[in-house]
């Protein structure tokens, strides 16, 4: 029923309709019982709508919060949240761990190139030794990864999860389900390394997927640094 | 109140209200006490997450509810207390909400992972028959006039305020609130 | 409303239906950010940059040119900016770099060099000269006919490459990358959990890597190529389309073979997959396979 009086019954509800208009609809409610009716119903829905009582979740989420806000202290005044401004290509980083990391990056990116050509190149991290022949020899900071790599990866992990509060939900679930997918194949692989510690193909794969965890570690954190 | 032997009177504790707790807890929280930011938390989680609830659904309750208080956490050094904090909080809350909505909207097609949040799966816990129903109708109204009657009947906002915050016009505004309130008197009795 | 302005330092905040348009001149390169929405570039002969959005009463466009940038970002009001669609038509020279959070953005008939990054949001990229650079973390990346050196990424999702040439690295974490009609001089294709598939010619002295942990390698390899090829896998099979003399025994799962006169060096490495070898058009390029879509 959409007349012109049953239109109007909300803003007089509301105490909104100008006067004329009032006076004209009061005349037509006391002749109308089904305008009178609806009434009503309005007002009976307005004041059920303000009775709605909050409901706690059912889950509490004070553990997902408090993880998301770590220790960062709020900042003062300054949106937490900007627009997205792309400070320049993969090397710009504002915080200062993020800079010595990936400073480890840089120094480790060339170090892996060189694992990734096996046969091509020599092993090593440092260039001068050359695989003698019909042995391969991995000298043990290659092996292990070295110091570097495991420093520059929880340095930005720490960015990482300092950061998090500052992505929205979605972008952190795709990134950690991402991280954890690279994580097994790294497992992956490092067990089959370890089963045959001499073959070239492992040992170069294992070094690239640990490549392309730095890399969306550093993707993340620079996500974190851009919303900062 | 009690009077003291002074003749002074002295407050008790209880009567010291919410909104003054919640003023001691923000200034706490803005410096980083995140216990005091907890107290926060557990006082206003029920309402936003209500609030959420209401203008969205029941699937992306939990994880814009969150979002809603880790944005709080870092907007709190803008929080000077000329409002509530209550209010402060709810303001962010809706601003929170809305930019949501649209986003989803725009990649309704393409969000894969959201496919499953969009879909309407009702799963409530038991409560009182009356509230439950009326509430399900609001989910079922269509999203603006389901948002202006959410805004407005449930929370309280003027017209003007809803105009200006769903950017639509505040006529817009009343005719939907009328549409909401014609669509739910159906469901007033059940 | 048309405005047509000489700016060369200046800044336009626009609110309501936006339509502007300024002159440009070569040289100049476009920048566009925005928070959500759509951020879609075409081209035109014009030495000019039309913008054209309707954004909320919220948000605001703001045009600056600033020496040689020209610049398009939105900005809330109070808070943060709603989503908006920004449709921008630019010179084919100009190069674009376009950004945003939850932006979708396409770009057609771009003759110059293209940076796109987005995090929750599709790329598609008609064009593209120079340096091209296509990046979402969540959602998938599309280049056609680009040219130069060519960079796509997604960690979430696909990347397809197609009919373009050049130097070309496409790497995704959880997600296929397909490579068809492409002419790579130089070509680093890798995933974790997804295939690798590469249709096109293989060039004297280029180097092609293909690699997966989890997904199937397939290379498509036209009679007469000149390449020398390894292969590696630790858990996975090879299987070939044509005959082919394996030069170095198997290894374990590594081994080597020369196609023709050896020109070209070509790794394909899959831990867990399967390395195929293809005529270019076989079904196998474009199988429908019953896996992770």
């Amino acid at each position: 029923m959409n007349d012109p009086w049953t239109d109007q019954l909300s803003e007089y509800l509301d105490d909104e309709l100008p006067a004329d208009d009032r006076a004209s609809l009061e005349s037509h409610l006391r002749v109308c019982v089904a305008c009178t009716t609806a009434l009503a119903d309005l007002k009976r829905v307005a004041v059920r709508a303000r009775a709605l009582t909050d409901r706690d979740p059912a889950a509490d989420l004070w553990p997902g919060i408090a993880e998301r806000i770590g220790s960062a202290t709020p900042s003062s005044g300054v949106p937490a949240v900007r627009l997205m401004r792309r400070s320049g290509r993969r090397w710009s980083f504002s915080v200062p761990e993020l800079a010595a990391a990936c400073v480890a990056l840089m120094v480790l990116s060339g170090g892996a190139a060189w694992l990734l050509h096996p046969g091509q190149v020599p092993l090593a991290v440092a260039p001068a030794r050359a695989p003698q022949a019909g042995v391969v020899s991995i000298p043990a900071s290659a092996r292990a990864g070295s110091v570097g790599y495991d420093g520059a990866v929880a340095d930005l992990e720490r960015v990482l999860t300092e950061g998090r509060g500052r992505l929205d939900t979605a972008t952190v679930r795709v990134i950690v389900r991402n991280l954890a997918a690279i994580d097994s194949a790294i497992a992956q692989a490092q067990r089959a390394v370890s089963a045959d510690s001499a073959n070239l193909y492992l040992n170069s794969h294992l070094a690239a997927t640990r490549r392309q965890k730095l890399e969306l570690l550093r993707q993340a954190a620079s996500l974190v640094s851009a919303v900062s | 109140m009690t009077p003291s032997t002074s003749g002074v009177a002295t407050l008790r504790q209880e009567q010291v209200g919410r909104s003054d707790s919640d003023a001691v807890d923000a200034t706490l929280a803005a410096s980083g006490d995140a216990s005091a930011f907890e107290r926060l938390y557990r006082a206003h989680i029920g309402r936003i997450h209500s609030l959420v609830r209401r203008m969205m659904s029941d699937q992306e309750a939990d994880d814009v509810a969150q979002d809603v208080f880790v944005r709080a956490w870092q907007k709190l050094g803008s929080f000077r207390g000329e409002s509530a904090f209550g209010t402060w909080l709810h303001r962010l809350a809706v601003n929170v909400i809305l930019v949501r909505r649209e986003t989803l909207g725009i990649r309704r097609q393409r969000h894969h992972e959201g496919d499953a949040m969009l879909e309407m799966v009702p799963a409530r816990r038991a409560q009182v028959e009356l509230n439950m129903d009326f509430e399900t109708a609001i989910e079922q109204l269509p999203d603006g006039a389901r948002q202006i009657f959410v805004l407005h009947d449930v929370e309280g906002y003027r017209h003007e305020e809803i105009a200006d915050m769903l950017g639509v016009a505040a006529g817009t505004s009343k005719s939907q609130l009328h549409r909401a309130r014609m669509a739910l008197r159906r469901h007033l009795d059940r | 409303m048309l405005l047509t302005v000489a700016i060369t330092l200046g800044t336009l905040a626009l609110a309501g239906q936006v339509d502007t348009t300024l002159p440009v001149q070569p040289g100049q390169r476009l920048e566009v950010n925005t928070f959500g929405g759509e951020i879609n570039v075409k081209s035109w002969a014009r030495n000019a940059v039309r913008v054209q959005a309707d954004p909320s009463s919220r948000t605001q466009v703001v045009v600056s040119v600033s020496g040689s940038t020209v610049s398009v970002h939105t900005e809330g009001r109070r808070g943060p900016a709603s989503a908006v669609d920004l449709n921008i038509t630019a010179p084919a020279w100009m190069g674009l770099d376009l950004s945003g959070v939850y932006a979708d953005v396409t770009v057609e008939g771009a003759r110059g060099p293209i940076t796109v990054e987005t995090v929750q949001g599709e790329v598609d990229v008609t064009g593209g000269e120079g340096n091209v650079s296509l990046s979402s973390v969540q959602g998938s990346v599309r280049l056609r006919g680009g040219k130069g050196r060519i960079e796509v990424h997604s960690v979430n999702e696909d990347v397809t490459v197609l009919e373009s040439s050049g130097e070309i690295r496409a790497e995704a974490v959880n997600g296929e990358v397909s490579l068809e009609k492409v002419d790579a001089t130089s070509l680093d294709a890798t995933t974790v959990n997804g295939d690798v598939k590469y249709d096109g010619p293989i060039h004297d002295g280029g180097r092609y890597a293909l690699s997966s942990h989890n997904g199937d390698i397939t290379l498509a390899v036209a009679p007469g190529a000149n390449a020398a090829v390894s292969v590696s896998t630790y858990g996975g099979e090879f299987e070939s389309e044509f005959p082919v003399t394996i030069t170095q025994g198997r290894k374990g799962k590594r081994f080597d073979f020369t196609l023709g006169k050896g020109g070209a060096q070509v790794e394909l490495e899959s831990f867990q997959g399967t390395i195929r070898l293809v005529r270019p058009g076989s079904s196998a390029l474009h199988g429908d396979r019953d896996d992770h879509d």
